[in-house]
Order: structure tokens, then C-alpha cells, then sequence
């Protein structure tokens, strides 16, 4: 039985309308014009070209010079340890209380969240520019914010490329361009050496799980794949787009890793885990330890993240290894 | 009145003609080709045991019943034409069950009796107001103008509502089963009520199951058997023994009382029962 | 005719008459927390900068917070509080049901289904997510109404409410399912729209929000006559010269869709559509005209009160704005649920 006609010819005044409300909707073109690379896209990853952009995550245009830089916000865990690391930590008047690293930033006073932030606290510090993580959820904060006149830098890190643009557009932000790629080659010199070192060795068929319940493993879209890459290993998730990719134990036998690569405490979470012992590596502990202090930020120490999978992949090579 | 005036006063006559009305999932029809027509000045009166179709003829004229074939009649012409907010200034309809819903004061209740003569905005007019203050007098709930809907006796509550229908101002009338939840002095006043309008030149159509009642007030009665009119006119054509025993089936006897001349109606007990 | 007592004795006052009081007050509380609203926040501003700042003088950041952040929000959470009472007072009298509230047309369900959708889909823009919400949740009244309809009849309310019901349960399992590979961040954002927030109140927001209100609230207040015979059920109405299948009709549409401007812009937010219309009439406002109104007034203050607090009582921290109106709803709820039972 079909609606009544009446019904019918309703829903397609609707459509109608809907279609319309819709058109206005995106005139509002300037938002439209972005790639949001909020990782909620599978895409497969080209291999990123150090070209210079020239906007943001959010399409604002990049600061082309330090005329922003007189009180700096930074609600961006990379970013502020970027800034010590170039340093412009004079800069900062605020952070966001998940920044934790370098110790230093203990001085700088923490605002709040750095995702979903408070607007009202970060303006009340007088900042001239505000540094934010690019995700979806921080674009009320950043419109907010550009609307009452002060100036957003919306970055984030997902591959070791991105690492070098946001160190290169912060330092063009904050005026410390030489600091910075002093900084950056640094970073890349030890990764290449890693590189390197373990250029011949037979590498080990590895993953990376991030969390047990939904199994979810680091997959392609990840910096850390690339350090897998550079230390010597293969990931068998490195076919997927997305940095974290949610997968099935079944999909992980059917690749079956030789090793997991994991904490020391996540090591005895899984141990524990039951259905994750279905999985030769995790019965028989084959586990490649890391430290996720170092390994867990996109940041200065990318190249001391490389050198320590390296090590614990490939013992034998320790010595090679800077 | 003379005869002239009251020809200029009266209603106009509510028809059904050939009227069928088939509920969907039901074997057969509830009102079957029914024909019937109430004249103004009396009271006709529609009867009938359960489930023979009277409150499907109210709810035809409502125009919330699966009408199949057939047509309703005002003063001669089908009421099809007519929009709801029309039909309702000519015709009231005081339908059986009505539950209260969240509470008016009776004031409130009653002026929306009203509704199909106001506009969308505006306060009630002077003439409004006379029209309820009249209705709640005939239907002797004056006093009761202030108290909640929801504090009023059942019978209260039948009064209230036909004095709504009368604030309508209409020249027809249509009541179905308006005594339910009266006892025997509302009731007859109701009735008396009743009687008293159709005399004013009103068209009434009356359904009860009140047989005796509505042998002493009702000019023409119409008898409903399972959607079929079983027989129709008078008093005396009607209110027969073997008709209405072969309606209700139940044992009955009519007998003509002294007291008011009319035929009433004596339900027997059960076959082999005393008393 | 004898005067009649009534067998049942309640309260010896019947019905208070409304009188002027109640629009008094409700003004006085709109415009009070309106300007509470304005004057505190995550960040503490004295009073006199708070003023100055409205009027466009002093530091650029107090103006800033003051005009382009608290302002814009609290407009908009009155603009939805208003829209949400006026919806739900509406299907409560449509539906005879003092417990009928205005998601109950599949509305929630619908705009959440738009609106994670969309952002499975990568949708970023506010605009055009608010437009996807609404597209979900009228789509999803149509859908519950035309389902009503198919299954027997348009004017049965307990066959709507099932439909409704069906509908709700239908969008709850696609948003899992949307959800169920989700990486973590759009999780998280599924979850915050859902749970409703004033914060994204841009102009083109509380504007497009206004806008609903006026327009179909505006024919809701001036279809309320029809209301108050709706009200009486589907017999008497249509006796007192009332189509009722299409009046009902209408007023479902317009109601929800004014529910669905509100969750598009503000998420889900529950309890002031069913609270509200019912404190109003009980403050003595029956007719449907006023009833709408004064909801829409104390509507408004409500949720302006509720967002206030949403952002102020674990500063800077913000609690969603659905969980403080069901933590100011609940015990309402609980000490009328009292009243029904005395």
C-alpha cells in the first residue's frame, strides 16, 4: 500500500524545499572550500610533498609574518613543544592542560581543553594568536575566535612531513625561521641515519595496537608507520589509509605479525586479554617494547622515537645506531 | 406562535439518503442503504439495540465514518458541499462519549461552542457571551460557570456539553445517547429540554436507547436493526410488540399506559424465569 | 432544574484565572537571567566592564566575550527554549496528553541521524550540518506520520506514538551502525552534538533559529483556536466545525519541525517541551493563545538559566545543556507526578 497521494505530493514539496534550504546552506562557501584532514576519510596517503601550503587545516591563510606573534595561545601539544623547541616560548601566554611536554610548559597557565575549548578563558588572556589541533569539534571555537578579531592557526600532525610544515609555519608565525630549520634538519638527519642503518636487514611483520576493545591498530595514515618504516619493520596494517584504523582479530591473524609493538603496560594488558591470545605473538610474548613518551607525540623527538624502535627491533644493531 | 411564524423559525430538514457505511476489516456494512429523514418542529428519534448502527449514522454526519454510498441531506441539498466550519453552524452534534480532557472552567468549555461562528482572533463578542449565558441557563448549569471540567458529576457533564452544542446556535440538532449517567429527574429533564427546542422550530434528531422516553417525547422514531432501518413513523407504528421483539430478541411485552397514553415498553425476564 | 453538587469534591478554588501576573513574571525572568546570562560566564567580569562592553567600549577582549560570545548565546538558547515549549504545549493539547513532548514525532531520532550522517560523510561546515539535522528530523516526522496513516487511519494518537516509537528506535540503531567504525574524534562529536550545547551560537545560528520561531511558531499562535477544539478530541472537534484530520496534520508538522530548527541548531535537549507547557497551565493559562505564549516566555528564560549554569558551574569546563535541563526536569517531573497521584 502506497501513502495517500495527498501524502506524496507533500513529500515532494518537502524535497523542495529541503533541496533549497540545503543550497543556502552551502553558499556559505568559505567553510566549504576546505579539505578537513580531521582523519575521518579514508584516503589513500600520497606520499606528502614538502610543499608549502599556503592556508591552514581550516583554510585560514597562513601568517606570513610575525605581526601575530606578540601573545601566543597554543592549545596544541606539538605546536607548544615546537615553540620550546624554536625557542618562542616568551611568546606563550596560554596552553592548553594537556600539553605537557617540554617540563617547562608547567609555567605557561593552562586554559583548559584543548578540544571543544573555552573560548571566554582563552580570550580573557588577550592572546593575538591561537594555535589550535585541527579537528572537527574545534571549529565553533575557531569561528568564535575569528570572529572577535583574533587571529587561528589550526594544524596538527598525522605524518612526519606534517611535523616539518607546522614547524616551518610556526616559526614563520613567531618569526624564528632559522631555529627552526636548524630544528628540522636535525629531526631529519637522525632519521635518516636510522634509515640508513637498517636499510638491508630482513624486517619483521609487526602491528601497533592502539586500543583492545574494538581492536584498533596504528595503520598507514600514521606517523608511528613511518617510523616503523624507518626502524626496519613492516607493518601489516600499512595498506590502511587511516592513522588508527578500527579492524577485526580475524584481520589481524589473517596477517599474522610476527610482533606486537607495544608499552611495557599495555604488554601485560594483553597478556591478560583473552581474546586477544588467539594471536601467536601475544601467547608467546613476542612483544617489542617501546616507550610511549617518546613515541607518542609527533614532535622534536621523532628522531629519538625512530632510534628506539630501532633498537628494539633490531638489537644487533645497537651499536650502528646514533 | 401562528403557524406562519413558526414556518419562518424553523429548521431545516437533515436527510440521510440510501446511506452506507462499511468499516474496513468488518464482514458487513454497519449501516446498510439506511434512509431516514428528520423533520423540523419534532423530535425524531433513531433506536435500536447495540451495534445496529446509530452512532455510525451520527458519526456519518461527522464525516468520520467510512461513508460508501449515499448521501446526508440539509434542506434537501447534500452536505458534501459544505466545509466543516459550515456544517457547524448549521448543525450541532453532541456525540455519545466524550472523555474531559485537561481541564476548562465550564465558561471556557461552553464558548468553544462558539468556534464555528469567531474568527481566528479576537475577544468573544457581547453576543457570544449572551449565547453561553442562554445555554448554560437552559441546561440549568448556571451556577456552575466557574468550577473545572474536571470537578463536574457525570451527569454535570452531559449538560455541559449539550449546553456547548447549544451555544452553537443552530437550527438542528443531533444528540447521541444524551442521557447516558442521568438519573430519572435529569433525565427527563433533558428530554423535556429537548422536547422543548424541537417545539421552537428546531430540526431534532435524537439517539437513545430509552425506548419508553423516547416513545413519550419523539413524533417519528426510526428503528435500526443491524444497519438496516426494521421500521419507521409514528409512535403507534413503531412500538410494537412483535417488531421490537424480533429487533432486541428478548422476550418483551408493550403495554399502553394509563398515566401518559403512550405504549411502554416491559422487558419479560428470561424464558422460564418468575418476576 | 435543580442545582447540582458534584459527586467528586476537589480543590474548593476550581481553575485560577491567569490574569496578568504570569506574563509579568515571566517577563521579569527572561529579562533577569538574560542579563545574568550576559554578565557571567567561564571568565568573571565585573559588572561595569560587563555594561561598558555591550555598548562597544573598553578592552577589545571583554567586548569580544560579552558581544560576539555570550550575547549570540544567549539569544539562541531562548530562541530554542522558546521553540521548544511552544512545540511541545502544542502536540500535548493535539494529543490530549499532558506528557506529549515535541521529540516524540521522531524528531531526536531523525535530526541525529541527519546529523551524524553528515559528519560520517565529512561534513564540517555548522551550516550545513544544522541543515542536514533538520533535513533528518523532518524527513523522519513525514515518515512517522505517513507510516501512521499507511497502517490504519491518520487521526489514532496511539498509532502515531507507535510509529513515532518505530522511527526512534530505527534512527538510534542507523546512528550505532554510522558510528560502529567511527574513528575516536567523530565519536566524540556524535556524542556532544546529541547532547545538546548552546556554544555554537553564531548571528547566522541565533538568526536562523529566530526565524523558525517566528514562522512556525507564528502559525501555531495563530492556529490556536483550532487547538482548543482539538483538544476536546476528534468527535467533538469535528462537531464543532474543525477538519481534524488535516488540522491535526498541521499542527504535528509545524510543531515538530519547530522542534527540529531548535535541535538542529542546539542538539537534543529534553524536558523543557514537557515541562514547561504544563507549568503554564498551571499557572492558569488554558486557552491555547496564551498558553503558547507564556510557554514560549518561560520557555525561553528556562533554557537561557539552564545554559548559564551549563557554563558556569564546572567553568571552564562546559556541561552539556541537555543533562542540566533533565537535572532541573526530573524532580519537576517528580513532585507533579505526586500531584496526580494526591
Amino acid at each position: 500500500m502506497f501513502p495517500h497521494p495527498r501524502l506524496v505530493r507533500r513529500a515532494r514539496r518537502l524535497l523542495v524545499l529541503l533541496l533549497g534550504t540545503t543550497a543556502v546552506a552551502c553558499t556559505d562557501t568559505k567553510r566549504q572550500a576546505l579539505a578537513d584532514t580531521a582523519g575521518s576519510i579514508s584516503r589513500v596517503p600520497a606520499s606528502r610533498s614538502i610543499a608549502p601550503a599556503d592556508t591552514d587545516d581550516f583554510g585560514v591563510p597562513l601568517p606570513t609574518d610575525a605581526r601575530f606573534a606578540a601573545r601566543v595561545v597554543s592549545l596544541n601539544p606539538a605546536a607548544t613543544e615546537a615553540l620550546f623547541a624554536i625557542g618562542a616560548d616568551t611568546l606563550l601566554v596560554g596552553r592548553s592542560r594537556w600539553d605537557q611536554y617540554p617540563q617547562e610548559v608547567v609555567r605557561i597557565p593552562a586554559l583548559g581543553d584543548g578540544i571543544r575549548p573555552a573560548v571566554e578563558a582563552i580570550l580573557a588572556a588577550k592572546p593575538t594568536l591561537v594555535i589550535l589541533y585541527a579537528t572537527a569539534e574545534n571549529r565553533s571555537a575557531a569561528d568564535a575566535l575569528n570572529r572577535a578579531g583574533v587571529r587561528t592557526l589550526t594544524l596538527r600532525v598525522d605524518r612526519i612531513a606534517q611535523f616539518h610544515a607546522q614547524l616551518r609555519a610556526l616559526s614563520v608565525a613567531v618569526g624564528a625561521e632559522p631555529r627552526a630549520r636548524v630544528v628540522s634538519d636535525s629531526v631529519q638527519r637522525t632519521l635518516d641515519r636510522v634509515r640508513a642503518v637498517t636499510a638491508g636487514v630482513t624486517r619483521p611483520t609487526v602491528i601497533w595496537p592502539v586500543w583492545t576493545t574494538p581492536p584498533m591498530v596504528i595503520g598507514g595514515g600514521s606517523y608511528m608507520d613511518e617510523l616503523l618504516e624507518i626502524a626496519g619493520a613492516r607493518n601489516v596494517f600499512h595498506d590502511a589509509a587511516q592513522p588508527s584504523p578500527t579492524v577485526s582479530l580475524e584481520e589481524i591473524l589473517a596477517r599474522a605479525p610476527q610482533f606486537v609493538v607495544t608499552s611495557a603496560k599495555q604488554a601485560g594488558e594483553l597478556g591478560n586479554d583473552n581474546t586477544w591470545q588467539a594471536l601467536p605473538a601475544v601467547r608467546d610474548r613476542r612483544f617489542v617494547t617501546h616507550d610511549p613518551a617518546v613515541t607518542g607525540r609527533p614532535s622534536v623527538v621523532l628522531g629519538m622515537a625512530a632510534v628506539q624502535l630501532a633498537r628494539a627491533l633490531h638489537p644487533a644493531l645497537a651499536d650502528s645506531l646514533p | 406562535m401562528t403557524s406562519d411564524t413558526r414556518a419562518l423559525l424553523d429548521g431545516p430538514s437533515l436527510g440521510f439518503d440510501g446511506i452506507t457505511v462499511q468499516y474496513a476489516g468488518r464482514p458487513t456494512p454497519a449501516l446498510d442503504r439506511v434512509t431516514l429523514h428528520a423533520q423540523p418542529g419534532m423530535i425524531t428519534a433513531v433506536v435500536g439495540p447495540n451495534g445496529s448502527g446509530k452512532s455510525s449514522l451520527v458519526r456519518s454526519l461527522l464525516r468520520r465514518a467510512p461513508v460508501t454510498s449515499g448521501r446526508v441531506l440539509l434542506a434537501g441539498a447534500d452536505i458534501a458541499v459544505l466545509d466543516a466550519r459550515s456544517l457547524a453552524q448549521h448543525v450541532a452534534i453532541v456525540p455519545q462519549r466524550e472523555e474531559p480532557g485537561m481541564p476548562l472552567s465550564v465558561r471556557e468549555f461552553v464558548m468553544l461552542g462558539r468556534h464555528p461562528r469567531r474568527g481566528a482572533f479576537g475577544a468573544p463578542s457581547n453576543g457570544d457571551w449572551q449565547s453561553v449565558a442562554d445555554a448554560l441557563a437552559r441546561t440549568g448549569m448556571s451556577e456552575a460557570i466557574d468550577r473545572a471540567t474536571d470537578t463536574l458529576s457525570g451527569g454535570e457533564w452531559q449538560r455541559v456539553r449539550i449546553a456547548r452544542a447549544l451555544a452553537q446556535d443552530t437550527r438542528v440538532l443531533v444528540l447521541d445517547e444524551p442521557t447516558t449517567f442521568l438519573d430519572i429527574a435529569h433525565e427527563m429533564a433533558v428530554f423535556e429540554l429537548i422536547d422543548g427546542l424541537a417545539r421552537e422550530g428546531r430540526t431534532v434528531l435524537l439517539v437513545s436507547h430509552q425506548l419508553n422516553l423516547v416513545a413519550r417525547f419523539a413524533e417519528h422514531i426510526v428503528l435500526l436493526s443491524r444497519g438496516r432501518v426494521a421500521a419507521a413513523g409514528s409512535v403507534e407504528t413503531v412500538m410494537r410488540g412483535e417488531v421490537l421483539e424480533s429487533v432486541y430478541e428478548w422476550p418483551l411485552v408493550v403495554t399502553r399506559d394509563p398515566a401518559v397514553g403512550v405504549p411502554a415498553l416491559l422487558p419479560l425476564r428470561g424464558r422460564g424465569r418468575a418476576r | 432544574m435543580s442545582h447540582s453538587t458534584g459527586e467528586r469534591h476537589h480543590e474548593p478554588m476550581s481553575l485560577r484565572h491567569a490574569g496578568h501576573w504570569p506574563w509579568v513574571f515571566g517577563a521579569v525572568m527572561l529579562v533577569g537571567v538574560s542579563l545574568l546570562g550576559i554578565a557571567f560566564g567561564a571568565v568573571s567580569l565585573p559588572v561595569s566592564e560587563v555594561l561598558d562592553a555591550l555598548r562597544g567600549v573598553g578592552d577589545g577582549a571583554d567586548v569580544a566575550i560579552v558581544r560576539d560570545l555570550r550575547l549570540p548565546r544567549v539569544l539562541l538558547a531562548a530562541a530554542v527554549g522558546a521553540g521548544l515549549a511552544m512545540s511541545g504545549g502544542a502536540l500535548q493539547g493535539t494529543m490530549r496528553n499532558p506528557l506529549a513532548e515535541p521529540y516524540l514525532l521522531g524528531v531526536s531520532g531523525g535530526a541525529a541521524v541527519g546529523a551524524v550522517v553528515a559528519m560520517a560523510l565529512g561534513v564540517v561546515s555548522p551550516t550545513l550540518l544544522t541543515a542536514c539535522a533538520f533535513v533528518g528530523a523532518a524527513a523522519a516526522t513525514i515518515l512517522v506520520m505517513a507510516l501512521a496513516r499507511i497502517v490504519g487511519g491518520s487521526g489514532d494518537t496511539r498509532l502515531l506514538l507507535m510509529a513515532g516509537v518505530v522511527v526512534g528506535a530505527f534512527a538510534n540503531a542507523a546512528i550505532l551502525v554510522a558510528l560502529a567504525d567511527a574513528p575516536p574524534e567523530r565519536l566524540r562529536g556524535a556524542l556532544w552534538w546529541m547532547m545538546g550545547s548552546a556554544a555554537d551560537a553564531s548571528w547566522g545560528a541565533v538568526s536562523r533559529s529566530a526565524g523558525a520561531l517566528v514562522v512556525f511558531g507564528g502559525l501555531l499562535v495563530w492556529r490556536a483556536r483550532d487547538l482548543d477544539v482539538l483538544a476536546l478530541g476528534g468527535e467533538p472537534a469535528a462537531a464543532l466545525g474543525v477538519d481534524v484530520d488535516r488540522a491535526s496534520r498541521r499542527i504535528f508538522l509545524i510543531a515538530s519541525w519547530l522542534a527540529a530548527a531548535t535541535v538542529a541548531s542546539a542538539g537534543l535537549v529534553g524536558f523543557v517541551g514537557l515541562v514547561v507547557p504544563n507549568l503554564v497551565r498551571a499557572l492558569g493559562a488554558r486557552q491555547h493563545r496564551p498558553m503558547l505564549l507564556l510557554s514560549a516566555l518561560y520557555g525561553a528564560a528556562l533554557l537561557v538559566l539552564a545554559d548559564l549554569l551549563a557554563r558556569t558551574v564546572r567553568a571552564p569546563a562546559e556541561l552539556p545543556l541537555g543533562a542540566v535541563t533533565a537535572l532541573v526536569g526530573v524532580p519537576f517531573f517528580l513532585s507533579r507526578l505526586r500531584r496526580l497521584t494526591a
